[in-house]
This record gives C-alpha cells, sequence and structure tokens, in this order.
C-alpha cells in the first residue's frame, strides 16, 4: 500500500480532538419529513382496509366462499395501494428525494414489487376460489367465466400478466440480460398495468360501486398518484430544461477519455441544487441524444455555472469527453440526498473511488464542517490514476480537511475495499479514521467497492444513518 | 302440455302476416266490440304503411325508390329514427336497414303497433287484457291479478314448453325470437355467421324493447346477451342450438 | 424506520381499522334491523312501470291510492310516524326482473310521502340477491320511478353480474304456480303456422 497522506490540515492536528457527537440540525428536519412519509404509507394501507371493513366486510366471513373472496378483495386493495406507493416512489416527489434521497427510495419501491405481485397474484386466486366456491364449478371453468362474463376483466388479465412480467424483468438476475434502454421500456409498461385494471376495479368491485365512499376515495387516490408522475417525471423536468436552457460552455480534459464539462444557463440559481447531487443528463447532439444518463455535479453548483466530471465508459457516453461546446442540454433533476441534508453528526469523512470522485469533489466545496472535522481518503489502483487530486489537495488545504489517497491493487478472493497490504497489516476504516464513530461518512464508487466500505464502517461500529451513498448505477 | 286454461275468452285476427289474438278480462260486452275494433284498427294502420310485404305500403314504395325518405309522412320518418335510437342502444347489432340496403321497419313495427294498442286498451277501460301477436305477448290492467301467464314454446318440440312465467309487475311485455324461424327475418350482425341461438325469449317493461332487444340477441350472440341483460331491466331466456338453456336470475325457480 | 415512526404508524393504522370496524359493524347492525322491521310489516303497494303515456295516467289515481294506503298501514304498525314506510312490492335494480322475485320490502321512507311528489329513498334490504337499496320517485301521487341504488352480490360483485344470463337445467327455470297459461311466446308464426300452434290451440279452447 502506497498511503499518500498530505499535510493539508490547517496548523498542526490538536493531539486530543474533542469527540463531535452533537447532532447535526438537517437531521431532525429530515427525519420529521421521511416519519410523516412513512405513518403516510402505512396508513395509506389501514385506510384501504378501514374502507373495506366501514362496508361491513367484517360480516363477510362467514362461509369458505365468503372468506376466500373477502380476503381477496382485500390482497387487491392492499396490492394496488403498495403499487401506487411503488409508483410515487420512482416519480421523483421532490419530498420523498428530501427525506430518502432517490437511493433509498428505489431500493424501497424495488423491495415492494415483489410482495405487491404476490398480493395481486392473490387477489386474482383468491377470488377466482371464492366465486368458483359460491358458485359451485370448478376453478377453470369459474377463471372463463370471469374472462368472458364479467366487464372489463379481459383488460384486468392483461394487467395481471404485464406486471408479472415487470417484475421478473426486474429481478436482478434477469435485469442483468437486458439492456437498460430495453429493460426500461419494459418496465415502464408498470404505468399501464396499473392503468388497464382500474376499470374492473369499478364495474366488478361491489365496494367502489357508483355513489359510495370508497370509489370516490380511490378515485382521488389515482388521480393524485397520476398527477404527481406527470408533474414531478415528465412535465417538471422539460419545465426546467426550459427555463434554464443548458448549453456546454467548455469542456476540459482530465485524464484519457475523463473531462469535466461546465454548463451554462439562465437563471441557474433558481434550480436549487446543491453538491453531490446528481442529474439525469441528455445531450442534445449526434449519437448522443437518445441516451440519458445520470452524472453527479463535481463541484458546488452556482448562478454562473454546473460542472460535471464524466468517464466515457459504455456506449454513446465514451463521445461525451468530446462533446462540442454550445450542445443544448436537457435534464431531470437536482436529485439525491448525497448531500449536506443527509447529515446527522457535525464530523465528517469523504471516501472515492474512481469517478466517484466527482461527488465527492463538489461535497468537499460546501459540506459543513470546522477545520479539521473531515477527511478525504481517495483510493486507486496506483497514485497516478487518480481524478481531480489537485482541485481536492487544494480544497483540503482551503478547508482545512486531511486527504489521504491510499493505492493499491485489491486482494484477489477476499472481498475488501483496502489493498492487499492494508488488509494483510490489519489496517481497516477505523485505524484510517479515528473518529469514525462520530463521523458522516459519503462513500462514492464502483457498486462492488461500496459494498465493502459500507461493511467495513458498519463492523466498526457506525450506525447506518450515518453512512451516505448512493449508486447511479442501474 | 300448457295446463289449465283458465277460459277468458280471445280474439283473433289475422294480420301483418301472422294472427293476433286479444283477451279481454271483465269488459262489458258492448266495450268488447268497440275494443276489439280498435285494436284491429291500429294493427291495420301499422301493416298498410309499414309491411314490406304489402307492395302498396309507404315502406315498399320507398324501397322501390317511388318515394324519398324526406317525402314520406312524419309517422315512418318517427319510426325510423326510433329504429336507427335502438341501432345505436344495441351497438349496431339491431338494424333497421335489410342486407341489401333497403330500409326494413319489420324489426319495431309490429311492437310499436303492440304497444299502441295496449295503450288504447289501457285508456278504453283498466279492466285485464293482453295481447299476443305471433307470439309477442304484451299484458296490461290490473297487473298481477289475474296472474297472466305466457309459455315459452320450446323451439325443438314446439308443442312443448320451457317455461311458464308470470307477467305483470313491472315486466309485461315479452317477445321471443329464433334464429332461423322465417328464413332471412334476422339479419345477423356476426358477418353471415349462425347465430349461437335457436331461440331467445326477452322479458321487459314494454314490448319494443323486448321485441328488439330479443332480434339483436339472436344476431349478435352471447356477447350481445350479457351487454343487454345488464345494461337494461329485462329478462332473458335464450336456448343454445344445443337445447341448454341460458337464463337471468328472475327467470330461475326459486328454491 | 425510527421507533418513533413505527409506534405513531401502529398507533394511526390501528385506529384507522378501528373506525373502519366500527362504520362497518354498525352499518351492518342497522341493515339487519331495518330488514327484519320491514321484513315483518310489508305492505304491497303495486308499483306499475308503464313506458306509454297513456297507460301512466291511467294508473296514476290509482297508484296515488295504493300508495296512500299503503303508508297509513305502514304509519298504524309503526311506533313512530316518521319511520314508517311505504314497502313497495316490486321495485329494484337493474333487476326489475330480480325485484319481482326478491325485494318484498324496498321502501319509501316518510308516511306523508304517499300524498306527496318527490324522490325517497328506502332502506337496504338483504335479499336472495344480496343487498338491495331503491329510490322511489313519486309524482303526484304516483311511482313513476323506482331506481336501484345498490344491489350487491354476496361475494362483493356488483348489480351488472346479478342479472348475467347463466346456463341452468330445464327443471331449474321459473314454473308458474297457478299454471293457467293465456299466451305462448314463441318466435313468429305465420298465419299459417298459427292454426299449428299451442297458441291457436288455447285460444280455441277459450270459446
Amino acid at each position: 500500500m502506497s498511503l499518500d497522506t498530505r499535510k493539508t490540515r490547517v496548523g498542526t492536528a490538536p493531539a486530543n480532538t474533542p469527540r463531535v457527537t452533537s447532532p447535526h440540525p438537517a437531521y431532525q428536519k429530515r427525519m420529521r419529513l421521511a416519519d410523516s412519509l412513512q405513518i403516510l404509507c402505512i396508513a395509506s394501507v389501514a385506510i384501504v382496509i378501514a374502507i373495506f371493513l366501514a362496508d361491513g366486510g367484517a360480516a363477510k366471513f362467514g362461509t369458505p366462499a365468503d372468506a376466500f373472496t373477502s380476503l381477496g378483495i382485500i390482497a387487491g386493495l392492499v396490492g394496488t395501494d403498495l403499487l401506487l406507493i411503488m409508483l410515487v416512489l420512482a416519480a421523483r416527489l421532490p419530498p420523498i428525494d428530501r427525506a430518502f434521497g432517490h437511493d433509498q427510495a428505489m431500493a424501497v419501491h424495488q423491495s415492494l414489487g415483489k410482495p405487491a405481485l404476490y398480493l395481486i397474484l392473490g387477489h386474482a386466486a383468491l377470488l377466482i376460489t371464492g366465486y368458483s366456491l359460491a358458485e359451485n364449478v370448478n376453478v377453470v371453468v369459474e377463471t372463463w367465466n370471469m374472462f368472458t362474463t364479467l366487464p372489463d376483466m379481459p383488460l384486468a388479465f392483461l394487467g395481471l400478466a404485464l406486471m408479472i412480467g415487470v417484475v421478473i424483468t426486474s429481478l436482478v438476475v434477469v435485469r442483468r440480460k437486458f439492456r437498460y434502454e430495453a429493460w426500461h421500456a419494459v418496465h415502464l409498461l408498470a404505468y399501464f398495468s396499473v392503468l388497464v385494471a382500474i376499470p374492473h376495479q369499478l364495474s366488478v368491485g361491489g365496494l367502489l360501486r357508483d355513489g359510495a365512499i370508497a370509489r370516490y376515495y380511490w378515485l382521488a387516490l389515482y388521480a393524485a398518484v397520476a398527477g404527481s408522475i406527470i408533474v414531478f417525471r415528465f412535465l417538471l423536468p422539460v419545465i426546467r430544461s426550459l427555463r434554464h436552457r443548458l448549453v456546454v460552455d467548455r469542456v476540459d480534459a482530465v485524464a484519457p477519455g475523463v473531462a469535466s464539462i461546465t454548463l451554462t444557463g439562465r437563471k441557474l440559481d433558481r434550480l436549487r441544487a446543491t453538491s453531490g447531487q446528481f442529474f439525469v443528463w441528455r445531450f442534445w447532439a449526434d449519437g448522443l441524444w437518445w441516451q440519458a444518463h445520470p452524472f453527479s455535479l463535481s463541484s458546488a453548483p452556482s448562478a454562473r455555472g454546473l460542472r460535471i466530471t464524466v468517464r466515457g465508459l459504455g456506449d454513446a457516453s465514451k463521445q461525451l469527453p468530446h462533446v462540442k461546446r454550445g450542445t443544448r442540454v436537457s435534464f431531470e433533476g437536482p436529485y439525491g440526498l448525497f448531500t449536506e441534508n443527509a447529515r446527522t453528526l457535525l464530523r465528517v469523512v469523504l471516501i472515492a473511488a474512481g469517478i466517484g470522485v466527482a461527488p465527492i469533489r463538489s461535497l468537499l466545496e460546501t459540506v459543513s464542517f470546522a477545520p479539521g472535522n473531515a477527511t478525504v481518503l481517495l483510493r486507486s489502483h496506483s497514485l497516478g490514476d487518480t481524478y481531480l487530486v489537485d482541485e481536492l489537495t487544494d480544497l483540503c488545504r482551503r478547508r482545512g480537511a486531511e486527504l489521504r489517497i491510499i493505492a493499491g491493487k485489491r486482494p484477489k478472493g477476499v472481498s475488501t475495499w483496502l489493498p492487499a497490504d492494508a488488509v494483510s497489516a490489519g489496517i481497516s476504516l477505523s485505524t484510517i479514521v479515528p473518529e469514525l464513530e462520530s463521523s458522516d461518512i459519503y462513500i462514492c464508487g464502483p457498486r462492488p467497492w461500496t459494498d465493502a466500505v459500507v461493511r467495513d464502517a458498519r463492523s466498526a461500529g457506525v450506525p447506518k444513518k450515518q453512512i451516505h451513498y448512493e449508486r447511479f448505477d442501474w | 302440455m300448457v295446463g289449465d286454461y283458465e277460459g277468458m275468452p280471445a280474439r283473433t285476427f289475422a294480420t301483418m302476416g301472422t294472427v293476433v289474438s286479444l283477451r279481454l278480462g271483465d269488459f262489458a260486452a258492448a266495450v268488447d266490440c268497440a275494443a276489439v275494433e280498435a285494436v284491429e284498427t291500429v294493427f291495420r294502420r301499422w301493416d298498410e304503411r309499414f309491411s314490406l310485404y304489402r307492395e302498396d305500403s309507404e315502406l315498399s314504395r320507398i324501397a322501390r325508390g317511388d318515394i324519398r325518405l324526406t317525402e314520406a309522412s312524419k309517422s315512418l320518418r318517427t319510426c325510423y329514427a326510433l329504429a336507427l335510437d335502438w341501432r345505436e342502444r344495441t351497438q349496431g347489432v339491431f338494424t333497421p336497414h335489410r342486407a341489401d340496403g333497403v330500409i326494413d321497419l319489420s324489426g319495431v313495427v309490429k311492437a310499436l303497433a303492440i304497444a299502441e294498442a295496449g295503450a288504447v286498451l289501457t285508456v278504453s277501460s283498466p279492466a285485464n287484457w293482453s295481447i299476443n301477436a305471433g307470439g309477442d305477448v304484451l299484458v296490461g290492467g290490473n297487473a298481477g291479478h289475474p296472474e297472466w301467464v305466457v309459455a315459452i314454446v320450446d323451439p325443438g318440440n314446439r308443442s312443448e314448453v320451457i317455461a311458464n312465467v308470470p307477467l305483470g309487475y313491472l315486466l309485461r311485455a315479452v317477445a321471443t325470437s329464433g334464429s332461423a324461424e322465417r328464413g332471412e327475418h334476422i339479419w345477423t350482425a356476426l358477418n353471415g355467421e349462425p347465430s349461437p341461438f335457436r331461440q331467445v325469449s326477452v322479458f321487459a317493461a314494454d314490448i319494443v324493447t323486448a321485441d328488439v332487444l330479443a332480434t339483436a340477441i339472436v344476431a349478435g350472440g352471447e356477447s350481445t346477451l350479457n351487454e343487454m341483460t345488464e345494461r337494461f331491466a329485462v329478462d332473458a331466456l335464450a336456448v343454445l342450438r344445443d337445447g341448454q338453456l341460458l337464463v337471468t336470475p328472475g327467470l330461475r325457480r326459486t328454491a | 424506520m425510527r421507533a418513533r415512526a413505527v409506534a405513531l404508524a401502529t398507533l394511526a393504522s390501528v385506529s384507522i381499522v378501528g373506525i373502519g370496524w366500527q362504520l362497518g359493524s354498525s352499518a351492518i347492525e342497522a341493515s339487519q334491523s331495518l330488514t327484519a322491521s320491514s321484513g315483518g310489516t310489508a305492505m304491497a303497494a303495486t308499483v306499475t312501470a308503464t313506458t306509454d303515456a297513456a297507460a301512466r295516467a291511467a294508473a296514476a289515481a290509482k297508484g296515488a291510492a295504493d300508495v296512500a294506503a299503503a303508508a297509513k298501514a305502514q304509519a298504524d304498525t309503526a311506533n313512530t310516524a316518521a319511520s314508517a314506510q311505504a314497502a313497495a312490492d316490486a321495485a329494484a335494480a337493474n333487476a326489475a326482473a330480480a325485484a319481482q322475485a326478491a325485494a318484498t320490502a324496498a321502501a319509501a321512507t316518510a308516511a306523508q310521502a304517499a300524498a306527496q311528489s318527490g324522490t325517497f329513498t328506502g332502506a337496504v334490504v338483504q335479499t336472495q340477491y344480496g343487498n338491495m337499496q331503491v329510490s322511489v320517485t313519486i309524482a303526484n301521487g304516483a311511482i313513476t320511478e323506482v331506481l336501484p341504488l345498490q344491489l350487491t352480490n354476496r361475494g362483493g360483485r356488483s348489480v351488472g353480474i346479478s342479472n348475467q344470463a347463466a346456463p341452468i337445467l330445464r327443471s331449474e327455470v321459473l314454473t308458474a304456480q297457478s299454471a293457467k297459461v293465456q299466451n305462448v311466446s314463441g318466435a313468429t308464426y305465420t298465419s299459417e303456422g298459427y292454426l299449428r300452434s299451442l297458441q291457436s290451440a288455447l285460444d280455441t279452447a277459450g270459446f
């Protein structure tokens, strides 16, 4: 291991720095919002069950047929509620982004997928069973009867089939086999599958009959979800792109295949972006416009401009470092909680690998800490292949942070984020940063590496809420 | 066989290519004669104007192109408009045009004649009456007393009946359509495919609805059956080609 | 998720479900007691739903009398005049037909309503087709419209399905108890066909 510890602290570090454990002011505010949103989600499930009970549902468990049917209805109601929550989570609503961050919101979205599908499948299975018991025919006949005689059922079955398809293509194993664009196209069918299931709820669902409160509640719910998707997922990005009219102002080569792109536009102060956030960018140039890429800001945003640092990797992004000055750029964002807003404590550790240095670089610029209360760890294969290291050195010097560059290849067959010699020497995150437990840790790098750092921090006893990382690989 | 018969006298007369059976309940003899005459007049007038079987009917003259629709009488145009309205309500399954494009109002004319005759009877005396014109039945008077019972004939064996259904209350009319009873009587909407039904009976509050829907269901098949029973306040009894029955809940024997 | 969020969410959910439960059980009780009370004292008021104006005009006077009589009788049996109901024997649903067999107690509230005009909503009645509720419109003393407000199958399916035509055995078809048949309905017979028809046999027997 080559440990390049640059003397970047202002003055001499006091030998016994007092442990700073007081909470960061942003934390309480964010957690109140997060609590409210979580309570709202759980209450929404309670509400749909309450509506079923208010309709006299408790009396509908007398016979096996009734019990199956009632359970089926509940499964459908709760499953649909979860689906709507999933849609809202993916709609990039500002409060959700502020409270949980895009990454965690999508993780919850992902974890709800299977339960929602199972509930909807259970809804179909239980109702078919219940109806066939009530009518004394076998389930195959009943399914056929439902398909052919009940209004809007073919559409509902179509919705179910689409939903199965969407969930299967999202299973990690299957998902890797698709290009992102193909997977995303299938995934957007989820909107359609929810949509085509609505008619049968209104026409077949006795609970949502004309004039019933439940009908208006659900219609309002659908309208609210559809509205937030349309506004925040589609309209707002278009409006923002048109309002700010971003164009490429300059492109600075950082290393072979890596460049910093500075964008200028109008009224950038009204964008309310902060360091560490990312945007989904679309560069309107030949060969680039058809793909949108998430890139983090690599310096603090200002009214003068935004800067990202990109490494041309897959597909079209190879051409990005060569994008021409004046190219128009549209965007969705800013998103993400890899920011000052995630803070819980007053001390901070920033850890980056590879191009993950970009958001770390912008964070370092604005994140609040008293001189001596920040450590920046830069991980690379060799001392030469780090990006933006001059800028980082300069910033650390100005703000009183310590910068350490940890270079060296990882050992084979061992899951670690450190070089082989560091592992054999018993070095870990807590030995590099003794104040680890009283720090917020921001990690950005490739997914397996990030996971290894998180594991290291967790085993050192750092609570989850102090560890912040945002993955933007899909 | 059909069962007992109560002994109410029936008057019959031929019109519109079929026979009308008229039963009048407690009418006094003098009223009786006048009422029968009035009903006969109603049917004759509708027949003269709208029958394609009569060369000299107004509709035949339109079909031949002697007069244009715009020159036709107001009642004919009203009747045509009503038939077009029913085409909308049955989503095009019922249509007032023959396959060759000629306007054919026979799908509604008989029912309209029955309805008008019924109105005449109701006004002339508040007693019980029933009109059966070629198998389409409308009853009136003190609904439910005595109970008017109509038998639905078995299309497989015309001397047998499938069901004895009391009329009255809200459903005072029944009409039955068959798929091959009268040659090309029903213009099929199923691209010339044969109807899955041998016979369809529809019970409704009025005879026009019953008649039009029976015709439409034979032509449109099972999907039309389901749509119409759901959309309209009717009961239906359909006999499939293999003799099986499809029946709305109202026509099921209650345990 | 923080402990306090879990606690608050649990509290909120339990109370929401509890409120739903309470509303539900009071609704169930209400519908049961209404069924019991109206079932015992059901009056037969004839609803003649006629489509042609002539017939309706003729029926209007009689309808007024019937409804008034029913309401009066109901008011006599019920202790409070306010809760008296004019029960209609027919009434109901897309299933005007279903009502024929099922609803014996669809009701128009308000005793004094019989002589007035307006729309009255009946109680929820449990029938073989599920819960049934109708509104009755009375104009000038005659019932002019009976509209279904609620008709749900036991299985939670709604109105439409209740009137679906389903396959049955011939032995399951409705057969009038009286079996006094006056008319035969079949596909249109011709003048010649009439002579061989069941209707002809009936008509001949009539003379």
